[in-house]
């Protein structure tokens, strides 16, 4: 397409200087001021002092779980979508995967909006909790985790679906029933095939879910408020309210090394399985 | 091909130097700061009106104070702002930075208008109060009966209560209140923050934004919560009988106030515009239109505006606002222990 590589490196540079200059250059600046002396040179003092308050440490762990069941929960429910979306005839699975990517023209903010309706008090599910005999009075489900939880994986389980999707059509057919007729049981099929197979989907869907949940602010700010505060929303805390932009800078570093140890993490337990496999 | 890209530099260069430029190079030029709620209203009553009197530019930043007070914080050397309005806590913190400077009354000829709460809040003659408002509980008169600021933590209420965070404006304020409920009011606010944090569990949630009360209200997950007056109109809309108590204790509450840019070069302008602003006309235009509690002592509304602001001199006397200075020397401590007692 070019004559040389100097050409195309030419045509990407007005690019490259605008992302440099508008995100590259303020995050590295935002960045520094949790390892910058006032006075000069360079300290961690600013990462010790946070990890050492009780509260922080709770807020990093909550983060960091409520991260990996989301993940964990959007992989479980998304491989059972998937698998069944992949198994419809060519013009139904169009619009069902339609379906799947629907949410994801909505607004975060309405979405999450909506559940403020349904999981409260006078919201549908109590009502059909009690209907049912299931409870005798309304639970509290708002302004918790198990808000949280929900409304983020309404948030992201479709990326977990389509990445899954795109892994399971690029599987040979016949490795599942080649599997059964070997005496594997679905589990088996599960474990030994489908996952192998479809490693490359789990890690992206996985990395997308995961640094989605660590990073969004929308949901766990109405679901959880400031009762249950996550790492994004005690950030907004330290530059909204406290104007303590070393202690922003300080989780904005830490989320980000999150989300490239979710990634490296699950590459590496992707890497691992191949490598079983190979030496079998 | 480089004559066409030195073209479009060329032309695109000189674009942005037209951008730059004035229209009109002698145009003189306020830049106010202000609370982003209610623009549109503001543009209508104060911004545009004051423009055709002075034959000036208003130009209008806003933001939350935090920001706003960084940014003017940030061009202290050169300000760029001329005028800012803020609460009477941050108000103080402008000035111990050297922010603002002092306010010459004699150039503000509504000034002997104002309630004398009004006249200088700070007593240190940095500001004058535009607006104030009384903070107190919003309640459902059907479910519960409200005659203490304590009555909000009673075991068959507290799980049915939504409070301000201490980040909030209505945060210590509301924590100061219950302080005298418990006849343990120190600047600390320690007694009331742990007799919250004993009730953390059974609270609905520590609200950050009063705009979410309303859905809550509505849908019945809260019974109650500590408000600003300026947000209880649409309380009134949602067909519950909801009533704004009077406790034994009081009512609290807050001041919003004008503040002039030290090394401001607009600074007759900016007096100017604040004296427009506490004018009764403009004053009395935004208390019909619900957005400002007026300062100005002079304005007169009908008793149905009235219940939906803090209104009266009477009212005004009577609002336990905590001291600017208790607020701006206590408030990393209130954040410290409500995250110990409260935040995990």
């Amino acid at each position: 397409m070019f004559q040389n590589r100097a050409e195309a490196l030419a045509l990407a540079l007005p690019a490259a200087i605008f992302a440099a200059a508008v995100f590259l250059v303020p995050v590295v600046i935002l960045l520094s001021d949790g390892f910058r002396v006032p006075t000069g040179g360079w300290t961690i003092s600013a990462y010790t002092d946070f990890f050492s308050n009780s509260l922080n440490q709770t807020v990093f762990l909550r983060t960091l779980r409520l991260g990996a069941i989301v993940t964990i929960a959007s992989a479980v429910i998304g491989y059972a979508a998937a698998f069944a979306i992949v198994s419809l005839e060519p013009g139904a699975k169009g619009k069902v995967t339609g379906l799947v990517v629907l949410p994801l023209m909505i607004s975060p903010v309405a979405r999450t909006y909506a559940w403020i309706v349904i999981l409260g008090r006078t919201g549908i599910v109590n009502q059909a909790f009690q209907a049912l005999g299931i409870t005798e009075a309304p639970l509290r489900i708002l302004f918790s985790e198990t808000a949280i939880f929900i409304g983020l994986l309404q948030l992201f389980l479709p990326l977990m679906i389509i990445s899954l999707i795109s892994a399971l059509e690029n599987m040979p057919k016949d490795a599942i029933p080649a599997a059964r007729v070997l005496g594997a049981n679905w589990f088996q099929v599960f474990w030994k095939v489908i996952l192998p197979l479809t490693k490359e989907g789990l890690v992206i869907g996985g990395t997308l879910v995961f640094t989605g949940s660590l990073t969004a602010y929308i949901t766990p700010a109405i679901l959880g408020g400031s009762k249950v505060l996550m790492l994004e929303t005690l950030l907004y805390q330290q530059v909204a309210v406290s104007n303590n932009f070393v202690a922003a800078s300080v989780i904005a570093f830490i989320l980000i090394v999150m989300s490239f140890a979710a990634n490296i993490l699950l590459k590496r337990v992707a890497t691992a399985r191949n490598k079983q496999r190979s030496q079998a | 091909m480089n004559k066409v890209i030195l073209a479009s530099g060329a032309a695109l260069m000189l674009a942005m130097g037209a951008a730059q430029t004035p229209a009109l190079a002698q145009e003189k030029t306020l830049t106010i700061s202000v609370y982003a709620l209610a623009q549109d209203e503001y543009k209508q009553i104060v911004y545009d009106p004051f423009q055709k009197i002075c034959g000036c530019k208003l130009v209008v930043e806003t933001g939350n104070s935090v920001e706003r007070l960084a940014k003017m914080e940030a061009n202290k050397a050169n300000p760029v702002v001329d005028m800012a309005v803020i609460s009477m806590a941050d108000a103080l913190a402008a000035s111990r930075a050297g922010l603002i400077d002092k306010v010459d009354t004699s150039k503000i000829s509504n000034f002997g208008k104002l309630y004398d709460i009004a006249k200088d809040p700070n007593g240190d003659g940095m500001s004058v109060g535009y607006t104030f408002y009384a903070t107190s509980i919003a309640y459902r008169s059907d479910k519960m009966k409200i005659d203490s600021w304590a009555d909000l933590l009673k075991p068959e209420y507290a799980s049915h209560v939504a409070w301000p965070n201490v980040t909030t404006n209505q945060g210590p304020p509301a924590l100061y209140m219950l302080g005298l409920a418990l006849a343990k009011d120190t600047p600390d606010l320690k007694a009331p923050i742990e007799a919250v944090g004993a009730k953390k569990g059974e609270i609905v949630t520590f609200y950050e934004k009063s705009s979410q009360l309303v859905q809550l209200m509505q849908q019945e997950e809260i019974w109650a919560a500590p408000i600003g007056r300026f947000t209880w109109a649409p309380f009134t809309k949602l067909g519950f009988p909801i009533a704004w108590a009077m406790p034994k204790e009081g009512q609290t509450g807050g001041m919003n106030v004008m503040t002039v840019t030290k090394g401001s070069k607009n600074r007759d302008l900016a007096l100017q515009f604040m004296d427009f602003w506490l004018s009764t006309e403009v004053q009395t235009k935004l208390a019909e239109k619900l957005i400002d509690s007026p300062s100005n002592k002079d304005v007169k509304l009908s008793e149905a505006l009235a219940n939906n602001l803090t209104y009266g001199e009477e009212t005004a006397k009577s609002l336990k606002l905590i001291p600017s200075a208790v607020a701006l020397d206590n408030r990393a401590g209130w954040i410290k222990t409500w995250n110990e007692k409260v935040g995990q």
